[in-house]
């Protein structure tokens, strides 16, 4: 077996042999990463609505289903809009504190069993083992959105405690609630994000997945012919709430 | 392509294929579509040629210090509880895996998309040591059924109609199928759902890791690549040692300009990171995580001749673009990585007597390099292999003595004109309708895939000896 001194020692020999033309990335990285995203935060609060109209355009040519209401107590009249076109009834949902609002008792009442993951409780096998045939079941899962990139259409979603990746994932249909401070206009500006959260500034959960969602899954392996829902969502619908979540 | 196909000589899989009606309709088709998506990506993008400059200067720059790299990235991904394995050789990383495996208790693997894994025949292992890798990309599954190999590196199943795919699912899968895509993939969906829920192993490769925060990246369509990440409880991630990048910052201008060079779209669908095992408090991701590191004849190439194919993205873009590739798809260059940059990376790791045919597979016309997102520069480095293949005599000796004549022949005027009368004499018997179809012998190496343009009735050098307006 090869063992990571030899490994490393095979590459070392190779690159002290070649070319040396560049020494570092050209790459500009930010020096203080969790400022940089203070002044990016203040400039694109001046202009969230031009930034918001650019991912609607995006987020429509992924295929996307943008929905814009004025407060987050709007927000279960939409959802449960969107289970009955599904005709569906089970929903999972984040933890509301990783959602940052409890629309539980709002949605049972119109009709809607919900179903929200846990805390930062510990949780035993068996009762994983519960959960996960739960989301496997569910026909809509109900997530937040750390950021929003209007360039590309992306909602961008940290894995952490109350925030499970298979909320995203296996329902046929995720609905995703966000306000304007997810909004981001461009990748570049991701990358500081992304920089800050490992570096100065505080990540926005504790998980070890970062996932970009792009609109619903989709192949085009059969004849180049586009379909939706192969693995992930068949839909992906994102509820844009003007005021504020977090207050 | 089955391995008693792969014995065939190149010649006959390639004409094989171009009588293949039904494939060259399905090639023309699909690699004009994404050429188009690609250039209409591009249109509306001004900034992609800086970044397509500023992605390979990342690229040579992280070469550079590849070393330093890799040792901030393995540093990582232990920090975050990860572990990271050393292969030096295809053989190697198959062990490792298997013993991952082995030692996990799987029965069952699940795979996203990877041609790392398709590189180093991870299935046939798997299998051998009782663990039955399951595909999950949809064109990677349909290929597995059929018992076959990616036949394009980012649509691997392009070769096949929807027809055939429906016969396959209904023999394979015992259940009747139409041929109709979407219906298709509903099944496929449910097939491999039981499988992601089931499978306790979750095998994939990487687009790309950062270096500074242990990240392993992976960039799919369907979703597939997040179901392997998330649900089995061990995650083994295969990657060339040449998939660091520095930093997230790095990261970000490769994500600009990937999936606009694969297929057109601004993003692909999913871009997962992934960043050890799962944390405390989380109630998924796997519970242990290895990180494979390959070499596999790649870090010879640090300071070789072949170091430019090293920055490779394995988008396909020069594989829709070549002249070459449309003719004869990917099953008939026989190696894992088909198209312009298959060849040099073939080349890099199977060794060049691999690429003795294919180096030729080739007009040079430059199209690969000019769609290359990281401008690799492919014509260059084909020429180098076909010297590198004569001077190391992997080449026919007749193929090595004819060309020593015609460079003997091309320095020497008095040779030349003497050749070009003597030529002018012996073509006669061959010439039909103003080309040489078919020459005698030895000489019939050369016509049997070319036509031969015959000697001019008068030579230029004989015109400007004699005719003064060609000189006014």
């Amino acid at each position: 077996m090869t063992t990571r001194v030899e490994f490393l020692e095979r590459i070392r020999e190779r690159v002290r042999r070649a070319p040396q033309r560049f020494q570092a990335s050209p790459t500009r990285r930010p020096a203080h990463p969790a400022a940089e995203v203070e002044t990016i935060r203040r400039e694109l609060a001046e202009r969230w609505p031009e930034t918001l109209e650019a991912f609607r355009r995006e987020f429509a040519a992924v295929a996307g289903v943008l929905h814009h209401v004025a407060s987050v107590d709007m927000v279960p009249a939409v959802v449960s809009r969107i289970a009955q076109e599904h005709r569906a009834r089970e929903l999972v949902s984040w933890h509301p504190g990783a959602l940052g609002v409890d629309l539980g008792s709002a949605l049972a009442t119109r009709g809607l069993d919900v179903h929200q993951m846990p805390g930062t409780e510990r949780i035993g096998a068996a009762e994983a083992e519960r959960l996960r045939a739960l989301v496997a079941r569910a026909a809509l899962g109900l997530t937040g959105v750390d950021l929003a990139i209007a360039e590309t259409g992306t909602l961008v979603l940290v894995s952490g405690p109350g925030r499970p990746r298979s909320t995203s994932l296996l329902p046929p249909c995720h609905i995703a609630v966000f306000d304007r401070t997810a909004l981001v206009e461009s990748l570049r500006q991701v990358g500081v994000f992304l920089e800050a959260w490992h570096g100065d500034g505080r990540p926005p959960a504790g998980g070890a997945s970062i996932n970009f969602i792009t609109g619903p899954s989709r192949t085009a392996d059969i004849e180049l012919t586009l379909t939706r829902g192969v693995h992930g969502p068949k839909e992906v619908h994102a509820i844009f709430v003007e005021q504020p979540i977090g207050g | 392509m089955s391995d008693a196909e792969l014995a065939t000589p190149f010649r006959q899989r390639a004409g094989g294929a171009m009588k293949d009606a039904f494939l060259q309709e399905a090639l023309t088709i699909a690699t004009t579509k994404f050429i188009g998506l690609r250039r209409e990506a591009f249109a509306g993008f001004p900034e992609g040629e800086a970044l397509r400059d500023q992605a390979r200067a990342i690229k040579e720059a992280t070469l550079q210090q590849l070393d330093h790299h890799l040792e901030t990235l393995i540093g990582n991904v232990e920090r975050l509880g990860g572990h990271v394995h050393y292969a030096a050789t295809q053989a190697e990383a198959r062990s490792i895996i298997v013993d991952i495996a082995r030692r996990s208790g799987a029965r069952m693997a699940v795979k996203s998309k990877s041609m790392a894994t398709e590189e180093i025949h991870l299935n046939e292992a798997l299998e051998a040591a009782g663990v039955t890798p399951v595909e999950t990309d949809l064109g990677e599954y349909i290929i597995q059924l059929a018992h076959e190999r990616p036949s394009h590196i980012i649509a691997p199943a392009i070769h096949k109609t929807k027809g055939q795919v429906a016969e396959l699912f209904t023999r394979a899968l015992g259940r009747p199928a139409e041929p109709d895509p979407e219906a298709l993939t509903r099944i496929a969906r449910g097939e491999l759902r039981e499988k992601f829920l089931q499978a306790d192993l979750g095998i994939t490769g990487a687009n790309f890791a950062v270096a500074d925060t242990g990240t392993v990246v992976l960039v799919t369509n369907e979703g597939n690549g997040r179901m392997v990440t998330s649900l089995p409880r061990v995650h083994v991630a295969v990657m060339g040692v040449e998939k660091v990048v520095p930093s997230f910052s790095d990261l970000m201008v490769f994500l600009a300009i990937l999936a606009k060079s694969a297929t057109g779209q601004k993003l692909s669908v999913y871009t997962s990171m992934v960043q050890g095992p799962r944390r405390a408090g989380e109630l998924e991701g796997p519970e242990e995580f290895h990180l494979v590191l390959l070499d596999g004849g790649r870090i010879a190439q640090i300071d070789g001749p072949l170091r430019e194919a090293l920055s490779c993205l394995r988008c396909g873009a020069c594989l829709n673009v070549c002249p070459v590739y449309r003719q004869i798809g990917g099953h008939a260059y026989g190696y894992t990585y088909p198209g312009p940059i298959g060849i040099l990376l073939t080349a890099m790791l199977e060794g060049t007597p691999a690429v003795r045919d294919l180096a030729h597979a080739s007009s040079l016309c430059g199209a690969c390099a000019d769609a290359c997102p990281v401008r690799i520069d492919i014509p260059r480095m084909l020429i180098e292999l076909r010297r590198e293949i004569d001077d190391q005599k992997i080449a026919p000796w007749t193929e090595r003595i004819a060309f020593k004549l015609l460079a003997r022949m091309l320095q020497s005027p008095r040779l030349y004109r003497i050749s070009a009368k003597a030529g002018r004499l012996l073509q006669r018997p061959f010439t039909r309708d103003g080309g040489i179809r078919r020459l005698p012998l030895v000489f019939g190496e050369w016509t049997r895939t070319r036509d031969l343009p015959p000697v001019a009735a008068r030579t230029f050098q004989e015109r400007w000896a004699s005719d003064r307006d060609l000189r006014a």
